[in-house]
């Protein structure tokens, strides 16, 4: 068993050829040294490793190479940054809540508001308001023309770009379109604020503002606004605003041709039927009109 | 935060492991099987794989992977091939004192059996006999190569020499 193990030394560079002998004098180790000699002139293939790595870089590999995203201050950021939007859209989603209402062309909408107050919402118009905030805080954003009937309670506001309304409970309209500002009184009083302006309305009486200036107008009779009953009605109003409307209640686009804008027009024109709209407010005027499929002109027929 | 430690799936990193140790897992797959096309395709296909798996291969582990490998790839291929071996060209012979044609008949004849008789043992036993022979390993060095105990490489040693010197001493005169 030793000498076994002593052979295997000797294999291992531990114990030199001599010693072996030495140590087992009877024993022959010449074919064991010669087959330790010769065995260390076999050859090894020589490879060229730079030719082998070339030649595997040519290989197709089907490689899962995992994604490292390095921890880094950056990523922070931006999860934080997502984190943020996160919260913030949930708080408007679940936590400002935002109602909205609003109309196309020659559409209303009727509406009642959390305290019952009635809304009717004239063509092209919008409207919102806080829902949460509305027992505390009666106010709302319009943007275009709207009848309210106000029911007692808190004051009562509405917000457009032109000017502030305001109510303790009441009705009332409010139109609000490109340079044109007006506001009805038909029940109780409003107080309109337009910059400087202060105005409080009794029932009858109107506040109208043009091109940022206030404008006289007559005291009115009517108890609802006339396009609830399904008409625009016009007093002293000029034609570009008649034109203005008649394009809010129909789908259609006017143009003038030699026919003076400012021409102030009274009376009204009805949300049923374009032909009988468009001959009531051109024939007082003395103006007569050609519709060309979406478009509409009016022209000075005496001048033609 | 900073990694020193080099990573594998690096294709510079790679490119030198590659490069250091292509020829060393190449002479142990020739010993192994014998046949230098099937032992350049044994490195490769190792390689392979461990540039496929680069990102669960620890850096310092990565040698021992490559033999492991090879090792398998072997036992899963080309086990029962036939082993060509051939002596370096310019072979000495062990008496250069004598160069008697009788003496160099002899040592040619013994060297032609050693091939066959290398070329028979298993493939275990010719491994580490070679790796210990040709690049002059001990065998504490083979053991941590191919990742087995000391006692096991010697054991394997130890068969070789035993099947070698018996068939070996028959052409003894």
């Amino acid at each position: 068993m030793s000498k076994e193990n002593d052979i295997l030394k000797w294999f291992d560079g531990e114990i030199s050829t001599e010693d072996i002998k030495t140590r087992y004098p009877d024993e022959d180790f010449s074919t064991l040294e010669k087959t330790a000699f010769y065995a260390k002139q076999l050859e090894v293939p020589k490879i060229d490793v730079e030719r082998a790595l070339a030649d595997f870089k040519n290989r197709n590999f089907k490689k899962e190479e995992p994604k490292v995203i390095p921890l880094n201050f950056k990523s922070f950021l931006k999860i934080a940054a997502a984190v943020v939007v996160l919260l913030t859209s949930s708080y408007f989603v679940f936590f400002n809540n935002t109602k909205s209402f609003s109309t196309e062309i020659a559409q209303t909408e009727i509406f009642n508001l959390p305290d019952n107050s009635e809304v009717i919402l004239n063509a092209q118009s919008k409207l919102s308001y806080n829902k949460k905030q509305w027992k505390t805080n009666r106010t709302l954003d319009l943007d275009g023309e709207a009848f309210f009937k106000v029911t007692k309670g808190e004051k009562f506001s509405v917000i457009t770009d032109a000017g502030v309304v305001q109510v303790l409970g009441t009705q009332f309209n409010v139109k609000e379109r490109d340079n044109y500002f007006e506001v009805q009184c038909f029940e109780g009083s409003v107080r309109v604020t337009s910059g400087m302006n202060t105005n409080i309305l009794k029932p009858g009486k109107t506040f109208r503002m043009m091109d940022g200036k206030v404008i006289e107008v007559k005291d009115f009779n009517a108890t609802s606004p006339s396009w609830l009953a399904q008409e625009s009605t016009f007093d002293e109003v000029p034609l570009w605003q008649v034109i203005d409307e008649l394009e809010h209640q129909y789908d259609i686009k006017i143009s003038v041709k030699n026919v003076d804008a400012s021409v102030l027009y009274s009376g009204g024109f009805t949300h049923a039927d374009i032909n009988v709209a468009l001959k009531s407010v051109t024939i007082p005027l003395k103006l007569s009109y050609k519709i060309n499929g979406k478009t509409v002109e009016f022209y000075n027929y005496e001048s033609n | 935060m900073s990694n020193p430690k080099p990573k594998l799936c690096q294709e510079s990193h790679f490119n030198t492991f590659y490069l250091e140790h292509a020829q060393a897992i190449n002479n142990f797959a020739y010993y192994k099987c014998g046949d230098s096309a099937v032992s350049l395709d044994l490195v490769q296909d190792a390689f392979s794989k461990i540039w496929e798996n680069c990102a669960k291969i620890d850096f310092e582990k990565a040698k021992t992977y490559l033999f492991t490998t090879v090792n398998n790839l072997f036992l899963n291929t080309v086990r029962h091939q036939k082993v060509v071996l051939n002596y370096a060209k310019a072979s000495p012979y062990m008496d250069r004192t004598d160069m008697s044609p009788e003496y160099l008949l002899e040592e040619e004849e013994f060297k032609q059996k050693l091939q066959a008789v290398i070329s028979d043992l298993s493939e275990e036993q010719r491994e580490v006999f070679l790796l210990n022979r040709i690049e002059d390993k001990k065998y504490r060095e083979i053991a941590e190569m191919l990742d087995i105990s000391q006692k096991t490489v010697e054991k394997r040693m130890s068969g070789a020499l035993k099947i070698l010197r018996k068939k070996m001493e028959g052409i003894e005169i």
